[in-house]
């Protein structure tokens, strides 16, 4: 058991990779590093299905590349409505990274999202979204006041959830998935063959891609009642 | 050491009110399907995201629990 938790607080601390030697040394994390994994994957992914693309006659690889950017394009347009289409682009950027970083730890890497500097910083780049969005859209006035609707005395709970919001975001992502690895490790250490296999698909495939999912619908939910 | 074990047993109880509620959840959406079985994809579409915000609140106190047992040691 002593071994289990200093395994854990191993797995919570994100070591840091190296040191870029300017202004006194800046720390390059583990994180950091799978991300800019995650980017080439995604960059190189964009190149190979993007090359020659034709308006007749298109070759297999485009037929995929369509499916893919219309499906998951539709999705979020569902999700968001005909308003805010100028945020589709964005959510589903951010789809395919959390969906692609929360799987990436059957590969061997250490899943992005499991440092919570990382969930921070996209729940914080969520709410300037929505709080932007919301600027744009409606104006300093109107959005001032909608802080006072419904009714004057909720405007502390309304302020009040420019801070929640982001910080449920963050929270849920980064809790699923350390969640499900420490739930994996305590299974591999009870049953160390199959049975893992089994729950893995569960935990890290389903559950990965349904957390990406739900903070993607979390955000184009509030876009979307920000900017009505 | 045995008390921060019981906190951190105490602190998951707050996943009582996820398995209600996920509970109640899929009660009614099995009740949606029985009424209207050619609704059954948007139904399962909205029954899975709601578990899964109401999943957050146990995530919550396993994260809490987590944090008692290895912050406070």
């Amino acid at each position: 058991m002593g071994e289990l938790a200093s395994r854990l607080i191993e797995e919570l601390n994100c070591e840091t990779v190296f040191t870029i030697p300017i202004f006194g040394g800046i720390d390059v994390y583990e994180s950091v590093v799978v991300t800019w994994i995650i980017s080439v994957i995604l960059i190189l992914l964009s190149i190979f299905f993007t090359r020659n693309l034709k308006v007749n006659n298109i070759s297999k690889r485009q037929a995929i590349a369509e499916l893919i950017v219309t499906k998951l394009m539709g999705m979020v347009k569902k999700m968001i409505g005909e308003e805010g289409e100028a945020y589709v682009p964005y959510l589903t950027t951010i789809l395919l990274y959390i969906g692609i970083a929360n799987i990436i730890g059957l590969f061997g890497f250490k899943p992005p999202t499991k440092d919570l500097n990382v969930t921070i910083a996209l729940a914080l780049m969520s709410i300037l979204l929505v709080e932007g969005a919301g600027l744009y859209h409606l104006g300093i006035k109107r959005w001032l006041h909608k802080f006072i609707e419904p009714i004057a005395i909720m405007t502390p709970f309304n302020i009040l959830d420019l801070v929640t919001r982001p910080l449920s975001l963050c929270m849920r992502l980064f809790g699923n998935v350390l969640g499900a690895f420490v739930i994996m490790e305590l299974l591999k250490l009870v049953v160390p063959f199959v049975v893992p296999a089994v729950f893995s698909c569960y935990f890290d495939l389903f559950d990965g891609l349904l957390q990406a999912y739900v903070f993607v619908f979390l955000t184009s939910l509030y876009i979307s009642e920000a900017i009505e | 050491m045995n008390l921060l074990a019981v906190g951190a047993g105490l602190a998951v109880f707050g996943a009582l009110g996820a398995g209600i509620g996920i509970g109640i959840a899929t009660g009614h959406a099995t009740e949606a399907v029985a009424r209207q079985p050619e609704a059954s994809g948007d139904i399962r579409t909205t029954l899975i995201l709601g578990c899964a915000l109401a999943e957050a609140t146990a995530i919550y106190c396993f994260v809490i629990a987590l944090m008692i047992i290895v912050m406070l040691k």
